[in-house]
């Protein structure tokens, strides 16, 4: 298959193996963040971790938009679900998170029409089929999906459809960076960039990472060979003394992003003074609502939600794993309490997520054989 | 079949567990028809599965590949 063939080849990915080994110092420990949750998951589906040097440490970000949704979201979801004639409309990560008092699908189970959807786009038909109904499509993601979302509501609002809402828990990926680069508990020597958040933002946003921190960031792609190059690409700045935005997905991303998307991102949404992430607490300017333009599909002000802040489980250390402090099996529950049939950590539920990564890949808690 | 070809299916869709949302998930797909006047197009996977697609964000016509994340075409 095109694009997707060629970045597999696995005589290739060995002489990039042998390429990294080339650009690392012995001795020195590099500590290497990628940031989405969608390289997590290919380092693990494919073993990349095991073509790195022992000394290259991969350290898992907050990337996995669902990782990072807190309770207090998750309840006000189940409230707008339980009103009546809702139809409430998510995607199917979305539906195992547990909230503080169950999770979607128990509401599910309760009696509450909740449906999963592929896109905001299917939420919409269901609004159109079911014009006596309320239809709420709960609206998650990063910058990658926001334009999804804004274009369905702008396409809601031209063909006047008005039995259609969307809460909307849409958050922006350059607050969190900054928010993880200005932790005094992480020490990073560089980022693997967001691949498709990329291609809508760009890769200019990130150039406040070299430029105010003095790290290195390469946006990579998601096929192995893309993360083999990313992070090449990040020991040879290092290496040669460098210290700035590179691209490796230039297939598919744009140095500015892509225009149109960025527009109607900006037509649909409004920054929110505060968003609350789970395990990093409140970020300013972090998440995104509806602006005054599309007030009218906003479910948060057609109902009234509990918004209510919950503090995580005790026993759940998604906190330190989302900041790459702990790995996923050095958590009290991981594996045991925690699995992804019974989540008690958002990272458990999505296979995008650090733990069920590592779960569903067999990373229990074994240490890294020296290459 | 190579030591990385696991699959050219994507893992989400073996995952029992089901991930849907991808956080950053983008598949590449063909576009077949346009329908301007929607703005949507028909678009077909390299397994033959095949979906309405927004694709009011790029220029895409019949033959093109695109990316396409949670329904609409983002590259």
């Amino acid at each position: 298959m095109r694009f997707v063939d060629e970045f597999r080849d696995a005589e290739l990915g060995r002489a990039l193996a042998g390429e990294i080994l080339a650009a690392v110092e012995p001795g020195r420990h590099y500590k290497i963040m990628e940031v989405c949750g969608g390289h997590t998951h290919s380092i693990y589906k494919y073993g990349l971790d095991d073509l790195l040097p022992a000394n290259v440490e991969l350290v898992h970000g907050p990337g996995c938009p669902v990782c990072v949704i807190p309770m207090g979201r998750v309840d006000d979801g189940i409230a707008l679900a339980h009103q009546p004639g809702v139809i409430f409309t998510c995607f199917g990560d979305m539906m195992r998170i547990p909230g503080s008092n169950g999770s979607l699908l128990d509401a599910k189970a309760a009696g509450a029409d909740i449906r999963m959807v592929y896109s905001p786009l299917d939420a919409l038909r269901i609004a159109k089929a079911n014009p006596e109904r309320e239809v709420v499509f709960f609206a998650i993601g990063f910058e990658t999906t926001a334009p999804s979302t804004a274009l369905t509501l702008k396409r809601a609002k031209a063909e006047g459809i008005t039995n259609f809402s969307c809460m909307c828990n849409h958050v922006t990926i350059v607050p969190p960076l900054r928010a993880l680069l200005d932790s005094p508990d992480l020490r990073l020597d560089g980022f693997v960039g967001p691949g498709h958040v990329s291609t809508v933002v760009g890769a200019r946003p990130f150039e406040f990472i070299p430029a105010d921190y003095g790290k290195p960031i390469v946006v990579s792609g998601f096929e192995p060979l893309d993360i083999l190059q990313g992070v090449h690409m990040i020991l040879r700045q290092i290496a040669e003394g460098r210290c700035e935005v590179e691209n490796q997905y230039k297939r598919v991303v744009p140095y500015e992003g892509n225009r149109r998307a960025l527009e109607v991102m900006a037509e649909v949404f409004e920054l929110r003074p505060h968003f609350e992430w789970r395990g990093l607490g409140f970020i300013s300017h972090s998440g995104l609502k509806l602006s005054e333009a599309y007030a009218d599909l906003d479910a948060e002000r057609r109902w009234t939600v509990p918004g209510v802040r919950v503090a995580d489980p005790k026993a759940c250390q998604c906190g330190e794993v989302l900041k790459g402090v702990i790995k996923p099996f050095e958590c009290k529950v991981f594996g045991s309490a925690c699995t992804p049939e019974r989540p008690i950590g958002t990272c458990m539920v999505s296979s995008e997520g650090a733990c069920a990564a590592y779960y569903n890949f067999g990373r229990f808690a074994r240490e890294r054989e020296v290459v | 079949m190579t030591a990385f070809d696991v699959s050219s299916e994507a893992a989400c869709r073996r995952d029992p567990h089901g991930c849907i949302t991808c956080g950053d998930e983008g598949i590449v797909m063909r576009v077949l028809q346009v329908d301007e006047t929607r703005g949507l197009a028909l678009c077909e996977t390299a397994g033959g599965e095949r979906s309405t697609v927004e694709i009011a964000l790029v220029d895409a016509g019949p033959g093109d590949d695109v990316l396409v994340h949670a329904g609409t075409a983002i590259a």
